[in-house]
């Protein structure tokens, strides 16, 4: 009985979480964060949710947004933060009829990236993460300073490339770089506003940076469609994927390296994880970076959650983590194999469920206008957080849109809008946090 | 090696010393930011500011909108005769040639010393990826040739890609044999790759955070030269004593993944055991063989032997233009 509930929450999460993935601007975060609320709320009420229940429902949830989520991002230019460094390359896909191969190529590494923590991850997990974790505990502070300093240092320009020498060409190449810097500064500002003096209701303080994210990230790509005008060209359903083993291996080593490090330690994301991948991987093959990126996303969402549940470990990473723990406390070997059952289920079921979805989002911006499209991506996105967040969840998300549009007017990167959660989460724990603040005039 | 690797070689090289791992412990994170800014430094002095002051002689700026190989190998062959009449340093300055938003146009410079030539020949439009788009390769005229006016002597590779974001810059240096030297990049590599100004930052840094941070400066900066000796281009490692780039091992290209990848990774097993050997109280015990076995040996063998397994058989991967295809071309030749 119990293994036929823990096979049908897993697929019925994750059929839910795929379907859902598709909408823009929805996160899998905020799903769980509402039936996290319904469940205390039936509980509150005197009956009992059985564990195997919800929790490969979660897992469900998870793999199917982790691997789905590149459909919004590819094909409607909609991305979360994890999904940033998969938008250009599969834009390229998309503009020259290739969309669906894009969004394929992304989802073979998801599978990859669920092989590799349910065949590798997992059996190595309960041996080696402790020592690990035992060994990084006091040094946490350190490696988000030196994540900070590597985004920051590791932007390089894109102008200056033509006349003669001197101060224009520097100025020339010194705009997007500046832009960058500018973006992370003032998101870091905004961090510490939104931390310190969050707006949103206590009854949904989960869903804090939410509207941040939302408006640094997506809205800024779905203005930039709309306004661009562009016309998407008709769409190649491919038969094949021009991949093999050695280009699946490499996006594992690279994706694998880069998740799994942004898994593991506190506040670096998926977009970090992204990145570093990106820069791990043969910037050369587009095959093996969009693929990594797809190894990326999974590890570092489902390893998150995964290392809640292994062994003599009991590290809270991730949103879903901390959320699950306001309802149960991980008990053992039993809990980790059905955690590693439910991810192995659900990453198959997610995968199949790929090539349906991408399919009908083609026809849909097939049938109609992209530009109309994008206007109800960004309807869909307002929508979500106002119904999540309110009124002042959508003020959070129009500044955080000015400010994540910098990067897109100057073409500097996207991901230095990270500074929203790295600079006071950097500051907090190297102890100064509180006394920036005291400056700003937020305590 | 790429920044990435440079980078974490910083970090784990100030890792070896053990008042960084105490300094973190106790909440600074100094020290290992240092490692980090310092192992990268070299290069963004010279790709974030030195690149846009360095004086060219002559600047080559293609017209996108009729691409002709012919005036590239031309104004090459002149920066040549430049040098070798006027006995001097001649800097040139190519520009990529930009068709769209994310589309370039490829081509390649072959000097060739035994003929006493320069070949340009026009390749495909690429992305900003670098990968080619599918027939997009120009039908006339794809190669231009010019004749050289003396011997030279290449100090790079024999052939140049030209293709996305910013071109490149060569000088051409006269020696008294009457021969010129082609160098490659000439603002590239020079005083930011000395390790004398290595130990300048680390002066500075020891008067402004400690002799700490003095000792660990230097370091950092000179395990980045250090690596990018394992190439073809070299440094100036004593600048401003020479002004001469010293030849690299030629082991590797700044952008081989292997040893990219090997590199961060033997980094991040050196970073993990410094933590561990300065840990005040750590729970579990470990050797300094299980760290490098079942952290490097085991997976790197393994993923090593499943490289191997999926790509035995198979040609090496070519990147964007095959050197030995080009050796060979009849129409180079």
């Amino acid at each position: 009985m119990s293994i036929l509930m823990v096979l049908a929450a897993t697929l019925v999460g994750t059929v839910l979480s795929s379907v859902l993935s598709v909408l823009p601007g929805l996160h899998a975060y905020n799903v769980l964060g509402l039936l996290i609320m319904l469940i205390l709320w039936v509980q509150s009420l005197g009956t009992a949710v059985p564990p195997d229940l919800y929790l490969p429902f979660m897992v469900g949830m998870i793999v199917g947004w982790a691997m789905l989520n590149t459909i919004p991002a590819v094909l409607l230019g909609a991305p979360d933060e994890s999904a940033l460094f998969t938008v250009l390359p599969g834009q390229k896909y998309l503009m020259t009829g290739r969309g669906y191969e894009g969004t394929l190529i992304t989802a073979v590494g998801g599978l990859a990236g669920v092989f590799f923590l349910v065949g590798i991850v997992g059996p190595c997990a309960p041996r080696v993460l402790p020592v690990l974790q035992d060994v990084m505990r006091p040094h946490m502070h350190w490696l988000l300073w030196v994540v900070i300093t590597y985004m920051v240092m590791a932007e390089w320009p894109k102008g200056g490339t033509t006349g003669r020498h001197g101060w224009a060409k520097f100025f020339d190449a010194w705009t997007s770089l500046g832009a960058g810097l500018a973006t992370f500064l003032l998101s870091g500002l905004f961090g510490f506003i939104i931390l310190y003096r969050p707006v949103v209701s206590v009854d949904v303080a989960f869903q804090n940076i939410m509207p941040a994210f939302v408006g640094l990230f997506a809205l800024p790509w779905c203005l930039l469609n709309i306004f661009s005008a562009a016309q998407i060209p008709k769409q190649f359903i491919a038969r094949t994927l021009d991949i093999d083993g050695d280009v699946i291996l490499r996006s594992v080593g690279a994706g694998g390296l880069g998740g799994g490090f942004a898994a593991f330690f506190p506040v670096i994301t998926g977009g970090i994880g992204g990145m570093l991948a990106g820069h791990a991987t043969a910037q050369r093959d587009e095959r093996v970076f969009i693929m990594s990126q797809g190894v990326s996303k999974m590890v570092y969402y489902v390893g998150a959650f995964l290392f809640l549940f292994v062994p003599g470990m009991n590290l809270t990473r991730g949103g879903a983590a901390w959320m699950v723990q306001a309802l149960y406390n991980p008990t053992g070997y039993g809990d980790y194999y059905m955690i590693l059952g439910s991810i192995a289920i659900a990453g198959g079921v997610s995968f199949l469920m790929m090539p349906l979805l991408a399919r009908a989002t083609i026809a849909l911006i097939g049938r109609f206008n992209y530009r109309h499209v994008s206007t109800v991506a960004l309807a869909i996105i307002v929508a979500l957080v106002f119904a999540v967040v309110g009124w002042s969840g959508l003020f959070v998300m129009v500044v955080g849109a000015g400010i994540g549009l910098i990067p897109v007017l100057f073409g500097s990167r996207r991901l230095n809008c990270l500074g929203v959660l790295l600079l006071p989460i950097a500051c907090n724990m190297s102890g100064f946090g509180t006394t920036i603040a005291q400056r700003l005039g937020l305590l | 090696m790429k920044g990435i690797s440079h980078f974490i070689t910083g970090v784990a090289a100030a890792s070896c010393f053990p008042w960084t791992v105490a300094a973190a412990q106790a909440g600074s994170p100094l020290y290992f930011v240092l490692g980090a800014v310092f192992g990268l430094l070299p290069d963004t002095l010279d790709f974030k500011f030195y690149r846009f002051f360095y004086k060219h002689d002559l600047y080559v700026q293609p017209d996108p909108a009729n691409p002709d190989p012919q005036p590239i190998a031309d104004a090459m062959a002149r920066g040549i005769e430049m040098a070798r009449t006027e006995a001097r340093d001649v800097r040139i300055k190519l520009s990529t040639i930009r068709l769209g938003a994310d589309y370039w146009q490829q081509y390649v410079i072959k000097f060739d010393p035994v003929a006493g030539e320069v070949r340009v020949k026009f390749g495909p439009c690429v992305n900003t990826g670098q990968v080619p788009v599918p027939g997009t390769i120009p039908k006339h005229p794809r190669i231009g040739v010019a004749r050289l006016a003396g011997p030279i002597d290449q100090t790079y590779d024999a052939v140049t890609s030209v293709d996305i974001f910013d071109g490149p810059s060569f000088s051409f240096e006269p020696d008294a044999q009457g021969r010129v030297a082609v160098h490659f990049l000439p603002w590239h590599r020079t005083w930011s790759h000395s390790l004398i100004t290595g130990a300048a930052l680390g002066l500075l840094g020891a008067a402004i955070w400690g002799w700490r941070a003095g000792l660990i400066i230097p370091v950092a900066f000179s395990a980045h030269v250090m690596e990018d000796q394992l190439g073809h281009m070299g440094s100036n490692l004593f600048w401003p004593i020479t002004r001469r780039r010293f030849s690299g091992l030629k082991r590797m290209h700044a952008t081989d993944a292997r040893p990219n990848f090997l590199t961060v990774w033997t980094c991040l097993l050196l970073i993990f055991w410094n933590l561990y050997r300065f840990a005040p109280n750590p729970l579990y015990h470990l050797s300094l063989w299980d760290v490098v076995f079942y952290g490097g040996v085991l997976p790197l063998g393994l993923f090593g032997l499943a490289s191997h397994l999926l790509t035995r058989g198979k040609a090496a991967e070519t990147v964007v233009i095959d050197v030995s295809k080009e050796e060979s071309d009849a129409m180079m030749a």
